[in-house]
């Protein structure tokens, strides 16, 4: 489990990974990323040249290959800022998967000082700025995921502490919400039977309870349930977390047109 | 990439199979975390330093089991060695030959499962009887335990009472109840017959010496009481420094595996009975078992030797319930199986390649794990050395050149450019992944370069940095 | 033999030489391990009679109850530690059988086995066996019923005393209510191979 350290560095100057799946299709989500950072007083740089976290290799066993895109990534965030990113699962492979592959390698320590700088977006904003509470207007009803790499994190928590306090929010929980939504990374096309047992279980007890959409801190996560859903001929909406903010702050006029 | 054997075995399960596992996994499990926490608000406190007393062990076994060897000659028990399977069999056979014995009874033991003990035992002329209620059902079956702590988790009353009727235990009846009583009557004649009782070991303390059996069903004290001669059959990994450390891990043990404060019994043999105790054994004898766990200790998966066999992770497994246990084909199940089973096989890790492998990493497992065991870590570790070993064959699927192309952004962004026209590539020529991916789930609309495009368009204090 | 001995200590040896360090035993706090607010203040009887009838066990103080018990069951005929005949046998009445010998090639004639115990512990309601105070093991496992006799003086409040109090028996008991299993479809069936009844007589 991927716990970070308690001595981040945090301050309102950031960098901001996007990550390879906003990057191909979940734009939006990393738009509203940037707005909600910028509105929190941030200033951020985007290191034009990054790519990926090196996470689908790393998982799938080929450390070589994943140790490749990860000493990019190192050598394209430069400096010691905060890097914020709006993915647990992204955040999870810099802090902890990436310093575990490389535990034999000779940057190792240059790794590890690059996990360290590393915040999911919601640890973030809690955390790492103090924002307990977030403004604005935003009716509807939410079940949210809590994606399996926020496990030993305060990811979670700070997710629902947000979106609990805007107005018109009304969160629900749903059964089993500790498991896995069997997603996995490469696990989901090699073990195609399992993983959608488990997303359709989940499927089961998200729709339970009658959401308006399903939200979550990994994109991932929903690119398979709302894959699932789709195909099934039952489409669910699903959203990050982030569009979430930043919609609350359209809605309250908090945020320039 | 073709499917794996657990996932394939996962398609085939029948509902009533993947029923009964679901529903006796969660309900355990959920009753496990209620009775944990309810009684110990810190009980992850507790898990984190049962792992660290466990660690401490495996990683000091050059001074244990020589320490814990000599207090167990002191008091008065025989100690065997067997660095392979067939060595731990042939030292049963061999203790029983000694006594002229033919019949023994066995309570539950993985490790004898790993050695398949019951099997050549038989072949040897023995009459090899086990005695905990699952495992006899297992036994007259022919059949296969599918969890480590219910063996027969997989089955429903109707199949047991089929398979009672087939040997001779009465006629067809499925009342658990009846069930219970026949298998009660049948083998309580057996023990009193028996010459020799066989166990295994939750834990062997170094401090005293003392062996630490934890059941619910009376077998293990009916072996102990019933006959004269004590063999216990115990991996070398499952000692605890201290007396003290067993108020820590019976309170964890219980719980984690069956939702219980304490089992029924919770048995604490130092030795062959006292002089002036009528009953029990004269002799008693602990083999410690290798049978691969060295190798295990010399590797970077070793903290997997931490495991004192509970089934928790087994239990909150999201892909243990949709699979079941016979889907790992090994002795043990599960996430703990997934790491133990493939490094115990040695040069048969290739047939269990698949097992690291069937795991979407969630980490569940590490979280109930009573010593805390860090098995997606494990797994992960796992996935490297299959790579690293078998290469083309690994079944690993293709990334050296994804890796490329992550590590040269000008061919990234060129393929955020282009990638949407794959979604006019007829499926059959797709990529392997991107095919099976649609097989079961729409892919969302190709958005590839639209945030970069965004972003430098932008004119607010966001910078993009070329 | 030792051949064997010496293989395995000696690729133990090998397996470790490579770790730079050895993970470190914790000193953990005995409190960690109690679950306080099962016994906080309460007194040790009273947590013992309550958490053994939670496991289906029973405890009773009086043997009056004990012979209503065993009347009502239709269990009169059955073992007895010769050393408890006097104190029960008054009390228990004509009605009951008492063989102060345990015939192994009879066992299903004892209905019931009454022996001593060596201890009991009130935060999970278990009665503690060992081989000095039980007359015959077999006589406290295969009747149906059995009756530990535990003085009240020998209750551990915890878990963490019992395993203190372990001592040097050789066979050290803790029965948590009668025996059980839950193999067949997680269905809960008392009385396996061991007693489908667990009673403590507590006495002073």
């Amino acid at each position: 489990m991927s716990t970070p350290s308690s001595n981040r560095p945090t301050g309102k100057r950031v960098q901001l990974m996007s990550t390879c799946l906003c990057d191909a299709y979940f734009d939006d989500a990393a738009k509203a990323t940037v707005e909600v950072l910028e509105y929190l007083g941030c200033t951020i740089d985007y290191p034009e040249a990054q790519t990926c976290c090196g996470q689908p290799a790393f998982n799938s066993g080929d450390w070589p290959a994943s140790r490749r895109v990860v000493r990019h990534t190192a050598k394209v965030f430069t400096g010691s800022a905060p890097i914020i990113v709006p993915s647990a699962s992204c955040a999870a492979m810099l802090v902890h998967g990436a310093p575990l592959e490389f535990e034999k390698e000779a940057d190792h320590a240059e790794i590890e000082k690059l996990g360290n700088r590393a915040w999911e977006l919601a640890d973030f904003i809690v955390n790492g700025l103090g924002v307990k509470t977030w403004p604005g207007k935003f009716s509807a009803k939410i079940a949210f995921h809590t994606s399996c790499h926020s496990r030993g994190t305060k990811s979670g928590e700070s997710t629902l502490a947000l979106l609990r306090s805007i107005a018109g929010v009304d969160l629900v929980t749903f059964g089993e919400g500790e498991q896995c939504c069997g997603f996995g990374g490469t696990f989901s096309v090699t073990f195609p039977n399992i993983s959608k047992g488990m997303g359709d279980l989940k499927l089961e007890h998200i729709r339970a309870v009658k959401p308006d959409m399903l939200v979550s801190g990994d994109s991932s996560c929903m690119m398979h349930l709302a894959g699932l859903a789709e195909k099934e001929g039952q489409p669910i909406k699903t959203l990050h977390f982030a569009q979430i903010l930043r919609d609350a702050l359209k809605n309250g006029g908090l945020l320039p047109s | 990439m073709s499917v794996s054997p657990i996932d394939g075995f996962a398609a085939g399960l029948t509902t009533e199979t993947r029923d009964a596992v679901y529903k006796s996994t969660k309900t355990t499990h959920e009753k496990r975390t209620k009775l944990l926490f309810d009684h110990f608000p810190d009980a992850n406190r507790l898990r984190e330093i049962a792992g660290e007393i466990k660690q401490h062990v495996i990683e000091n076994l050059d001074t244990y089991l020589p320490e814990v060897e000599k207090k167990l000659r002191a008091n008065g028990v025989q100690v065997h060695w067997a660095p392979t399977a067939e060595a731990a069999n042939q030292a049963v056979l061999d203790i029983m030959r000694k006594r002229n014995a033919t019949k023994i009874v066995k309570a539950k033991t993985m490790v004898s499962e790993e050695t398949e003990l019951t099997h050549f035992l038989e072949k040897n002329g023995v009459e090899c009887l086990e005695t905990d209620l699952g495992e006899f059902i297992v036994q007259i079956d022919h059949d296969h335990p599918s969890h480590i702590v219910r063996p027969i988790i997989h089955k429903s009353r109707r199949q047991v009472a089929e398979s009672f009727e087939k040997n001779g235990l009465g006629k067809y009846n499925d009342d658990p109840n009846v069930i219970t009583q026949r298998a009660r009557v049948f083998l309580r004649q057996k023990y009193l017959e028996a010459d020799v009782g066989l166990t295994g070991a939750n834990f062997v303390v170094a401090e005293s010496g003392r062996l630490v059996l934890v059941t619910n069903e009376g077998n293990s004290r009916f072996c102990l009481a019933a006959t004269r001669c004590h063999i216990a059959m115990v991996g070398i990994e499952k000692i605890l420094p201290r007396d003290r450390d067993l108020a820590l891990l019976l309170n964890l043990l219980a719980r984690s595996a069956t939702a219980q404060q304490l089992t029924v019994y919770t048995e604490f043999i130092k030795g062959p009975r006292k002089p002036t105790q009528p009953d029990g054994p004269d002799e008693m004898h602990v083999i410690f078992v290798d049978n691969g766990r060295i190798d295990v200790l010399a590797s970077d998966c070793r903290d997997i030797l931490r495991c004192i066999r509970c089934g928790a992770c087994l239990n909150v497994c999201p892909v243990y319930r949709q699979a079941s246990g016979h889907a790992y084909r090994s002795v043990y199940p599960g996430p703990v199986g997934a790491v133990l089973s493939p490094l115990l096989a040695k040069e048969k890790f290739p047939e269990l390649a698949d097992l690291p492998k069937a795991s979407s990493l969630c980490g569940a497992c590490q979280e109930v794990c009573p010593v805390n065991i860090p098995i997606p870590d494990l797994l992960l570790r796992l996935r490297n050395k299959n790579k690293q070993e078998h290469g083309p064959s690994s079944g690993t699927p293709p990334m050296g050149a994804w890796s490329i192309l992550a590590s040269q952004p000008f061919a990234w962004k060129n393929a955020l450019a282009l990638g949407g026209t794959v979604n006019y590539v007829p499926r059959a020529l797709m990529p392997a992944p991107l095919r099976k991916w649609q097989d079961v789930r729409t892919l969302p609309p190709w958005r590839g370069g639209e945030f970069r495009k965004w972003l430098k368009n932008r004119p607010t204090s966001t910078k993009a940095q070329s | 033999m030792s051949d064997a001995r010496t293989d395995m200590l000696g690729r133990v040896n090998k397996a470790l030489a490579i770790l730079p360090e050895r993970a470190k035993l914790p000193d953990w706090d005995a409190e960690l391990a109690i679950a306080r607010k099962l016994v906080e203040e309460r007194d040790a009887l009273e947590v013992f009679a309550e958490r053994i009838k939670l496991v289906n066990g029973l405890a009773m103080t009086d043997i009056a109850e004990l012979a209503t018990y065993l009347k009502k069951g239709g269990w009169l005929s059955g073992y007895c530690d010769p050393a408890l005949v006097p104190l029960l046998a008054p009390k228990l009445g004509p009605e009951f059988n008492l063989s102060t010998e345990f015939d192994r090639t009879r066992v299903d004639d004892f209905a019931f086995g009454i022996t001593r115990a060596a201890g009991g512990i009130a935060e999970t309601g278990t009665i503690i066996l060992n081989d000095t105070l039980t007359s015959r093991r077999l006589g406290a496992l295969t009747p149906w019923v059995h009756i530990a006799v535990l003085p009240r003086k020998l209750i551990h409040r915890t878990l963490t005393d019992a395993v203190h109090a372990l001592g040097d028996d050789p066979n050290v008991i803790w029965c948590t209510g009668p025996s059980k299993t839950a193999d067949i479809e997680g269905i809960l069936i008392e009385g396996v191979h061991g007693p489908g009844a667990q009673i403590a007589l507590v006495i002073e």
